[in-house]
Formats: C-alpha cells, structure tokens, sequence
C-alpha cells in the first residue's frame, strides 16, 4: 500500500477520522497551574485516570483504557529506569514525550497495517521555579504541544479550543490557591461538556455560551454518575514525591 | 536480542525496540525492570579473587538503635564512619527515609547500604505508580530480605554484608493502637519483629543489655515512653555506646554533629531537629552532684 501514495494517505484519513470518532465523547481533562504548584482534573466515571509518573511528573489521558495503561506502563518504566540509574532529578518530561511517547504514538498511528492507539495524553512536570512548570499534551499522531500556565485534552480540537479561550479569558492570576484553580478547572470542563453535546455541524462556534451558574450545573450533573478527581504535584508536599489526588473532602470544600 | 553492555547507549536501535515497543508487565517488581534494561543488580567478583572470609564480622562500625515508644518508632544512628582504626568521616547519615512511614537504619558496608536503601525507596515508588496502590507492609519486608539475599555473595566474602533494622508505621493499625513496627535481618534475609527494641552495629553489644534493662525495669517502660523521654533514653544510650565502641561517636560539642534521631508515626517519617536535640541532650546528661 505504500506503494501507492494516494491509497495511503486516504488509509491514513481513514484512520484520524476513526480515531477522533472513537475519542469524541471523552471527559475533558483539564491542567493548570497555581501558586503551589500545578494541577490535573477531570470528572470520571469510575475509571482512575489521573497518574503518578514520577517524582514530578503526572499523567490523565482519554481514549481506551488498554491503550492508555499500557503508554501509561512504557513512560512510567522508562523514567523510573532513568530516575535510578542516574538521579530523579535528572528525568525530564521533554524527553518521555519527544523521545519515548510520540515516537511510538506516531508509529503507531502511521503504521496503517498495525493498531493505533485511540488516545490523547497531558502530561504535567514540577518545575524547580514556576517558570519552569510544564504541560504537555501529545495527540494520537503524535504532535507534541506544550505550555506552561495550563493545557487541556478533549474529544475534538473544537472542544479543546472552546476550553483553552476560556481559560485564556480567565483572569489572569499567578498567584490563584489550590481553591481557586480547582473551580476554575472544573468551569474549564464543564465548558468541555457543554461544546461536547453540541451538534458537529455548530461546531464553528467556539466560544462558550454559557455563564458560571450553568456551568456547575453541568457539573453537579456530571457528579450525579461520576466524581471529580484531581491530581496535584504540589512544592509543599513533604519528601522527593511531588503527585498526590485530592481527597473528597478537599474537592468538596472547594466547592462550597 | 542481547542487549548486554548497552544500557547507557540509548541512541542503539535495539534499546529503542525495547524502549519504544515492548512494555513487559513488572508486576509492579522494580528488580525485574532494572533486570530488563541491563542494570547490574551484583558486583561479582573474579573468580580467582572470591574466597569466602574465614571469619566474618558482617554488623560493625557503627551502632543503630530503635524504640518503641507511645506514637510509634524513634530509630536514631551515629555519625562515625571508620576504616579500620581511621575515623573517615564524622558526618555519615545511617538513618535513611525510605517512604512516608518506613526508615532503614544501616550498618555494615556502607556502598551496599546505601545501595539497597536506594533499590528499596525506589522499588516501593515503582510498586506505587505503576500498581496504583502502596505496596503492603508485608511486601516491603520481602523486599528488603530479597535484596539482602542478593547480597549474599559479598556478605559470605566478608565485604560487603549490611545488617539493618527496618521500622514501619503500620498504618492499617486501629486508630487508638501503636502501628509502630520494628524488624531486625540476619545475612540471609530473614527478618524478625521486635517487640519493644532493636539494636545492631558494632556498639550495641554495650547498649542491649541497657535496653532490657530499661524495658522491663524502668520507670517509665519504652513503650510508654513520650517523644522526650525516648529521645533522652537514645540519646544517652548512645552516648554509652560510644565509651566503649571506637567505631561510635557521641555527640561532638565542638561542631555540634548530633546523633541522626527520627520518629516514625501514623503521620509520617520525622527528623528530631538540632534545637531539640541541643535542648534534650542537656537534659540527658546532668551534671554530677
């Protein structure tokens, strides 16, 4: 088949087309940075899906579960390799995601004989200053994308664009607590939801239209069959792990 | 595929097959993964070289101590390192957090020491991130007597053997229990729970006589001994050790090199500060009337 460029290219539109079908109705993730450190949340329904990688390192994805734990499984042994044989200091997300992860993202994903995993990851690193915090998200064809104030992951670009110029709207707020970046997280997702349940064909309309109010309904809807779970890498957290989730009682006290 | 000799060379297309295609199920088992990409778990020596010791003396140099005290673990060491009659170094740490509620006190090789503390804290990280649960305490103890058992080879040569008392917070202990758990290892990576104290390195044979003492007779038993009054009690044990062991220091007055003293409760692994200790140590040692 590589024989014949056209039919390739076409097996390779095929594919992104499928894969981005299968992603759709994914629950948003969404990561931002606040003044301890950095977060990642989703609303969940029963699958864990907010990782520890290592010492400053974390992990959410969407997609299928098999794929995700098993790319979960390749980084998480490869740091931690890495992170033994020389120092953990010394394990840095720019390689996991450039080397490791969208190597084998982008082999998979254009190898159209073989299987491709139906997945987007956002990864999250501690930077020694918050200067250096960073987010990286890596798509299922592998294109990497980073920032440093916060990133998301969504079951289309629309929805990921709708929830970025929300949170680039946002005001901006270095110093924002733990409280703060959680809810305006969990606003960022429920604007993810709501462009999700839109009809594709609105889908130049990127922007949200709906006003905080609404956007908690959407999430006391969401927790009717799902719970919030949010990770963070946080410089306060005693000892050389940075990761912890928050307990129930931290999110609900946010929420109040 | 060989994959010997190519650990570091990441840049090798083979350790990119492995790198990029294969993920093998550890089982949340850190030896194997480091078994997997080549890291050499022993150091072997040549042939021509390996006779076992005719004497071994593997617990020396040194001296840890751990109590069961009301809130759970206090586990404290010396600073001293020695070769010989040599002292090397007056600022050794021998007390090491291995996660949120484990401490390893070490004694005997320290390159080995450090090495299997190191293997440990990492082994336990791995089992957690990748297992998605901490592993179990019984599992942590395994762990430890597996790479003491590794270690067998250097220890039989008289080399490299470790000896390390291993304390825990049981943190699946009733909220009104002590959840503080002592485990002492012999060579071969059998390990023994202590009920009321453990104590091992070359100055504890001056101290474990003291410590029966005090457990059975004492005012005020060990374990229900508060914060104070068990750092005072380590803090003169030590002290005793030191008289008589030469691998031990006391508490040097001159640069003031403290003891390393660490609690282990239901609320994490601690470090006893200086100011503490400074505070505490007058306490220990009144002047003589």
């Amino acid at each position: 088949m590589r024989d014949e460029p056209y039919r390739w290219i076409e097996a390779i539109q095929d594919r992104r087309d499928y894969i981005e079908d299968q992603l759709r109705p994914g629950s948003p993730v969404v990561g931002i940075a606040y003044s301890e450190g950095m977060i990642l949340l989703t609303i969940g329904k029963g699958q864990r899906k907010i990782f520890e990688v290592h010492d400053r390192i974390a992990l959410s994805a969407i997609g299928h579960p098999a794929d995700i734990e098993r790319l979960r499984m390749l980084v998480t042994d490869t740091a931690s390799v890495q992170g033994f044989q020389n120092a953990t200091e010394d394990v840095n997300l720019h390689r996991l995601t450039n080397y490791v992860l969208a190597h084998t993202f982008k082999q998979a994903f254009e190898s159209i004989v073989g299987e491709a995993y139906i997945i987007k990851m956002l990864l999250a690193e501690l930077g020694s200053t918050p200067e250096k915090n960073l987010f990286t998200g890596i798509n299922f064809d592998g294109i990497v994308q980073t920032d440093t104030n916060f990133a998301v992951i969504g079951g289309t670009e629309m929805i990921e664009t709708g929830m970025q110029n929300y949170l680039a709207n946002a005001p901006a707020d270095v110093d924002r607590d733990l409280t703060a970046a959680l809810r305006l997280g969990l606003e960022t997702w429920a604007v993810g939801k709501e462009l999700s349940t839109r009809e594709s064909e609105a889908t130049d309309l990127e922007e949200t239209q709906i006003d905080t109010t609404q956007m908690y309904e959407i999430v006391d809807a969401a927790r009717e069959d799902g719970e919030i779970e949010a990770g963070v890498l946080a410089t306060t957290q005693q000892g050389s792990s940075k990761f912890r989730l928050l307990t129930a009682q931290e999110v609900e006290a946010a929420l109040q | 595929m060989s994959l010997k000799g190519h650990f570091l060379n990441q840049s090798d297309p083979r350790y990119q097959d492995i790198a990029l295609q294969t993920v093998v199920d550890h089982k949340g088992d850190f030896l194997n993964l480091l078994k997997q990409a080549n890291y050499p778990l022993r150091v072997e020596l040549p042939s021509e070289n390996a006779q076992h010791a005719t004497d071994i003396e593997i617990a020396h140099s040194t001296t840890v101590v751990a109590v069961l005290y009301r809130d759970g673990v206090m586990i404290a060491g010396d600073r001293r390192a020695t070769a010989g009659t040599a002292v090397i170094y007056d600022r050794a740490e021998k007390v090491l957090q291995i996660d949120r509620h484990a401490v390893l006190a070490i004694s005997g090789s320290p390159a080995i020491a450090y090495e299997i503390a190191r293997m440990l804290e990492h082994s336990f990280q791995y089992f957690r991130r990748s297992q998605l649960q901490e592993l179990s305490l019984e599992g942590k103890l395994r762990m430890l007597s597996r790479l003491i058992r590794e270690n067998l080879s250097m220890a039989l040569q008289g080399i490299g053997g470790v000896i390390p008392i291993f304390a825990l917070y049981d943190l699946n202990a009733k909220a009104d229990a002590n959840g503080g758990k002592v485990f002492f290892y012999d060579a071969l990576g059998a390990h023994f729970e202590n009920v009321d104290f453990a104590t091992t390195g070359s100055g504890s044979i001056w101290i474990r006589g003291v410590l029966r003492y005090l457990s059975r007779f004492g005012d005020t038993p060990l374990h229900g001994m508060d914060q104070r009054q068990a750092a005072i009690t380590i803090l003169r044990l030590l002290d005793i050790a030191s008289e008589y062991d030469a691998a031990t220091s006391g508490y040097n007055a001159k640069v003031n090199i403290f003891p390393n003293v660490k609690i282990v409760t239901r609320s994490g692994v601690d470090t006893i500060s200086d100011d503490d200790l400074t505070t505490w140590y007058a306490e220990a040692q009144p002047e003589q009337t």
